[in-house]
């Protein structure tokens, strides 16, 4: 077994530490899973893989629960390790956009290298860390309704809240949708590394 | 037959809990009119246990009504006054209908006052600062509601946002007669009573439509109603029961407890609510519309858009990835470029 290990780690990269990975695999099907539940709330319909409003909200405060965690622990986690710096874009991002941009747009055969995350990546990642906790924040207003009618009034109210709970998950949707296929289709090597941590 | 029962109690309980006490005088009140539609005191008129005659004789000094007042032009706006002058901290003020602010408040005139028009703005203002309680009678009273809805070419406001003191909110569009009976009755027996954070009394505000609703089993359940008339949960159609506070569900329409919205099969359209009715339109979708500058779509259709243009995105770069091989020359380096695979297959050997 043990050599077995060695044979794949074996000169490889760590790409991504055990907290990444754990963490990653912790919100990753809270995400998917509020994602599911949360447009059944919206529009109820079997489409979407549930048949009953109470197996859809039960789903959705667990997932509800867990995302807040696993986001939160990985906030600290950026913060402590400092690795947020590998997510956030920089200038250095922005000025290579454009050679980005031209590979993905099929403009040139020539794949650019990045450090880590390409411009693209950043950005989606950035995006879900501000998107998150703005479906957080509206997720609880509409939880704890009770106790947030006050700040609801500071999004027009609950049925705006419920507004803009709604696009901010058809937005992390649809970056969640992008993010899998480049996964997906970009490098198997670093599909892998979300799983062992190596490249 | 238990609640027939409580029904009799009730009718003989509560003459007496509304009889005033022995020295217990009956506190005045002045009901303003402004921008309304005169549909709460109208509400109110349809009250039962007590009725309208039991509120004159039993609980309240009437001193001015701008709709069934008999008094006119001078004789009547001279009440406003005299109250003011005479009975400073004793009297209620109950306010229907939203305040126009443009023009010095000139959009609502309720009188005259030495030859010059007393808007409501100056009367809320004035006999606002000197009443033991402000209410805020209906939704837009309270928060605006349909007058103060867009464009909103009076600039009207709320009864709180030209007051600097606290306002008791009893919203509804109309009031329910039980509601601002309730409130009324509490702040002369037993003065002001719990409010929830946006000053409605939460002995009629306390729960959501949604949670004390009758149909709540079909929700769970999934059982809905596909157009108004049917018999189930309105919820797919559009029905605000869930972000709404009121206990409309088991207190019923109107002093008879008779029926309401969604016992009479169609849905709640939420009129109790802060954004009401600006931002909870249209009443028969789940979310309100979004509003962008020169765009106004509902909220299904971004949501569709932006579904459409993901999949197209990503069955784009699809396509050419496989055209140009990229995709094909991703996947056999994954599977076959280090040989990572024969490796692992000839040490399992």
């Amino acid at each position: 077994m043990k050599s077995l290990l060695s044979l794949l780690i074996k000169g490889k990269k760590l790409r991504h530490p055990w907290p990444t990975r754990l963490l990653h695999w912790s919100y990753a099907p809270a995400v998917l899973a509020g994602i599911l539940s949360g447009f059944y709330i919206t529009r109820p319909s079997r489409v979407h893989g549930f048949t009953n409003m109470d197996s859809a909200r039960k789903t959705h405060f667990i997932a509800q629960y867990v995302l807040i965690s696993s986001y939160l622990a990985r906030v600290y986690y950026a913060y402590s390790a400092k690795n947020y710096r590998e997510i956030i874009p920089d200038l250095k991002d922005i000025v290579r956009m454009p050679e980005f941009l031209k590979y993905q747009l099929f403009l040139t055969s020539k794949k650019p290298k990045f450090p880590k995350y390409n411009p693209g990546q950043k950005i989606v990642y950035t995006s879900f860390a501000l998107l998150i906790p703005v479906q957080i924040v509206t997720g609880l207003g509409l939880y704890v309704t009770k106790r947030f009618q006050k700040p609801a009034t500071l999004a027009g109210g609950l049925n705006p809240l419920r507004k803009l709970h709604y696009l901010a998950s058809v937005s992390i949707s649809a970056l969640a949708a992008g993010h899998i296929y480049f996964a997906l289709t970009d490098s198997l090597k670093k599909l892998k590394s979300i799983f062992t941590g190596y490249k | 037959m238990q609640g027939k029962t409580n029904h009799k109690l009730l009718e003989q309980l509560i003459p007496r809990l509304l009889k005033p006490r022995a020295g217990e005088s009956r506190p005045p009140v002045i009901w303003l009119g402004t921008n309304t539609c005169a549909g709460d005191m109208l509400s109110l008129l349809n009250s039962l246990d007590p009725g309208y005659r039991s509120l004159l004789t039993d609980l309240i000094d009437f001193r001015y009504n701008y709709l069934l007042g008999t008094a006119e032009g001078d004789m009547a706006t001279g009440i406003l006054d005299e109250t003011m002058a005479e009975l400073p901290g004793e009297y209620i003020l109950v306010v229907e209908g939203t305040i126009p602010t443009r023009s010095n408040g000139l959009y609502c005139v309720i009188g005259r006052r030495n030859g010059e028009p007393l808007t409501a703005l100056q009367a809320v203002r004035e006999l606002g600062a000197s009443a033991r309680y402000v209410v805020a009678a209906g939704t837009c009273a309270a928060f605006g509601g349909p007058y103060a809805a867009a464009p909103n070419p009076s600039d009207s406001k709320s009864v709180q946002a030209v007051l600097e003191r606290r306002v008791i909110n009893v919203p509804g569009c109309p009031v329910l007669p039980d509601w601002l009976m309730g409130t009324l009755a509490h702040l002369i027996r037993y003065g002001e009573p719990e409010l929830d954070d946006l000053n409605r009394p939460k002995l009629f505000y306390g729960e959501t439509i949604h949670n004390l609703c009758q149909r709540r089993h079909y929700f769970d359940n999934s059982i809905f109603a596909k157009k108004p008339g049917d018999p189930w949960c309105m919820y797919k159609i559009g029905c605000k029961g869930p972000v709404t506070f009121a206990d409309c569900p088991y207190r019923q329409w109107n002093s008879e407890h008779l029926s309401w919205p969604v016992k009479a099969n169609t849905p709640c359209i939420g009129c109790v609510s802060p954004e009401f009715p600006d931002g909870d339109m249209p009443f028969f979708e789940h979310l309100p519309d979004v509003k962008l500058p020169g765009i106004r779509t509902t909220a299904d259709r971004i949501g569709t858009i932006t579904g459409v243009i993901t999949a197209l995105g990503i069955s784009g770069h699809m396509i050419g990835s496989i055209v140009t091989n990229r995709l094909p020359h991703t996947l056999k380096k994954g599977f076959s470029g280090n040989g990572m695979l024969q490796k692992l297959l000839k040490k399992l050997r």
